[in-house]
């Protein structure tokens, strides 16, 4: 017989909860990479609009979890699946936090085009938001080895952050006067760069959620 | 045969020990096939309620000076274990028990040990608060008497209540009927009784089931001042309190041990899955 019946509808609650947050951010990259592209500065500040809302969710997440552990007092996995709960949102929380940077750059390049290709941007962007994606569906599957392999494609992101930095400074050394702009891009690559890393962060809080071990994913 | 004798050997409790012929074992905590360290050791210990095996082949090694919690579902043997560890069980019509329960190095079960010498040294908390109808100076004092004891009672008495931080609320009104105090008191006073006779370890049946929250929470407390003298093996039904006060856990189910661990591992990690079915409250 399986007990527990309003203590598991609440961990199921949350896990909507969750759902909704990481496809949120997860929209949110793409969202702001279409405007990079497009410079649509209205979806650019849909993306502003909608971090509002991931951090309101985040917060009402946070405050279900406090009252589950006060209630329940929960132990082993389900006190991992708790805290992990808790580190997953405040991942999440950062990631579209970069989304918003990333929205930002959008609003930059549509007033000031930077001549030459975004590509390696557009990539470390839809590279994260796939690991996001991925990471949410181990999360939500307990699936330690999607978390593991989704981990291993930060090295995408930082192969593409590194070939762009290198881009930017020879843009940079033809065009001393566009230092501005060139740093502020510099800047941009380093948030989706991060971004990668948080993600790499999300895969770690699975692994711990399901075996207890602390892993350190893509050193 | 002098095992288990009323004094304390000068020498230490290596010294006391003698087998049935009279060869005396080096016994302690790491001596012959002990585990280092342990205060009491079960070995493949069956125990029946007549046809029915309530305990079966239970082996396990307690750690000194350490709180061990047994925990599992009504049933499951934990309390017929614990009462087996001071041949309680032998008060109880048709139990029979074999194996081993090793109290330094020596079998508590062999035909020649005396039961009453094993219960002195291994004492007995139960569920319900049990003071003798008497005041709750001779709470104190008639045990150790009976037992032998020789010694300053009035000193006896105020260190064993202030051992379970009794004194201060007590020490005023000693003549009094120990059924005056309330349920916590009464517990911690059956405790003092207990840690008067000067033993080794103390067996703890559920000792705050039938006490309020604040009774509790001082019996919990209580028993992190005890684990430095006394190793503590206690039953709960209560999950929340094995996690609090204990430093390993035991998990018994149908009569087998299923996993022991640091309780903090078994609690964020175990290793069998009835164990993480059973504290997560997802057992039926």
């Amino acid at each position: 017989m399986i007990t527990r019946i309003q203590f598991n509808e609440e961990l199921t609650r949350l896990h909507h909860d969750i759902l909704s947050m990481g496809t949120r951010v997860e929209n949110d990259i793409l969202k702001a990479l279409d405007a990079l592209r497009s410079g649509d500065i209205d979806l650019a500040k849909e993306v502003k609009a909608s971090d509002q809302l991931v951090n309101a969710l985040q917060l009402k997440i946070e405050d279900q979890v406090a009252v589950l552990i006060a209630t329940q007092q929960p132990v082993a996995r389900d006190l991992r699946e708790l805290v992990t709960m808790l580190k997953f949102t405040d991942q999440l929380e950062r990631i579209g936090d970069y989304a918003v940077h990333l929205a930002k750059a959008a609003k930059r390049q549509a007033e000031a085009p930077y001549p030459r290709s975004l590509e390696r941007l557009a990539v470390m962007a839809r590279t994260g938001s796939a690991m996001l994606h991925d990471a949410i569906a181990a999360f939500l599957s307990r699936d330690e080895a999607l978390a593991r392999v989704t981990a291993t494609r930060d090295d995408e992101i930082d192969a593409n952050h590194k070939a762009f930095i290198k881009e930017l400074l020879d843009y940079l050394r033809e065009y001393p006067d566009q230092a501005v702009q060139a740093t502020k891009l510099i800047a941009t690559s380093g948030y989706l760069e991060r971004l990668g890393d948080h993600v790499t962060n999300l895969c770690e809080c699975v692994v711990y959620m399901v075996s207890g071990a602390h892993a350190e994913l893509n050193d | 045969m002098k095992f288990l004798t009323k004094k304390r050997p000068a020498a230490g409790p290596l010294e006391f020990a003698t087998t049935m012929d009279g060869a005396t074992t080096r016994g302690g905590a790491d001596a012959g096939s002990v585990e280092a360290g342990a205060a009491l050791e079960a070995r493949q210990l069956n125990i029946f309620y007549g046809d029915f095996c309530a305990v079966h082949d239970l082996s396990i090694a307690f750690e000194r000076r350490k709180v061990t919690a047994l925990i599992g579902p009504s049933g499951c043997g934990k309390s017929t274990a614990l009462r087996a560890f001071n041949r309680m069980n032998e008060l109880i019509r048709g139990v029979r028990t074999e194996g081993e329960v090793l109290f330094h190095g020596v079998n508590t079960y062999d035909p020649a040990v005396d039961p009453v010498q094993v219960r002195r040294w291994i004492g007995m908390v139960f569920q319900k608060p049990n003071p003798f109808s008497k005041s709750i100076y001779e709470n104190i004092a008639w045990g150790a008497r009976i037992n032998g004891y020789s010694g300053d009672f009035d000193e006896l008495v105020e260190s064993s209540l202030k051992q379970v931080a009794l004194w201060d609320e007590v020490k005023d009104k000693l003549k009094d009927s120990a059924y005056a105090l309330s349920g916590g008191q009464q517990q911690r006073l059956c405790i003092a009784r207990a840690v008067a006779l000067k033993p080794e370890i103390l067996l703890m049946d559920e000792p705050t089931s039938a006490l309020d929250p604040l009774s509790t929470a001082k019996i919990e407390a209580l028993l992190d001042e005890l684990k430095k003298r006394y190793t503590i093996i206690i039953v709960t039904h209560n999950m929340q309190q094995a996690g609090r006060v204990s430093d390993r856990t035991a998990f018994m189910l149908l009569g087998d041990l299923v996993e022991y661990a640091d309780t903090k591992e078994l609690f964020l990690n175990p290793r069998d899955e009835r164990t993480e079915n059973y504290i997560s409250g997802r057992f039926g």
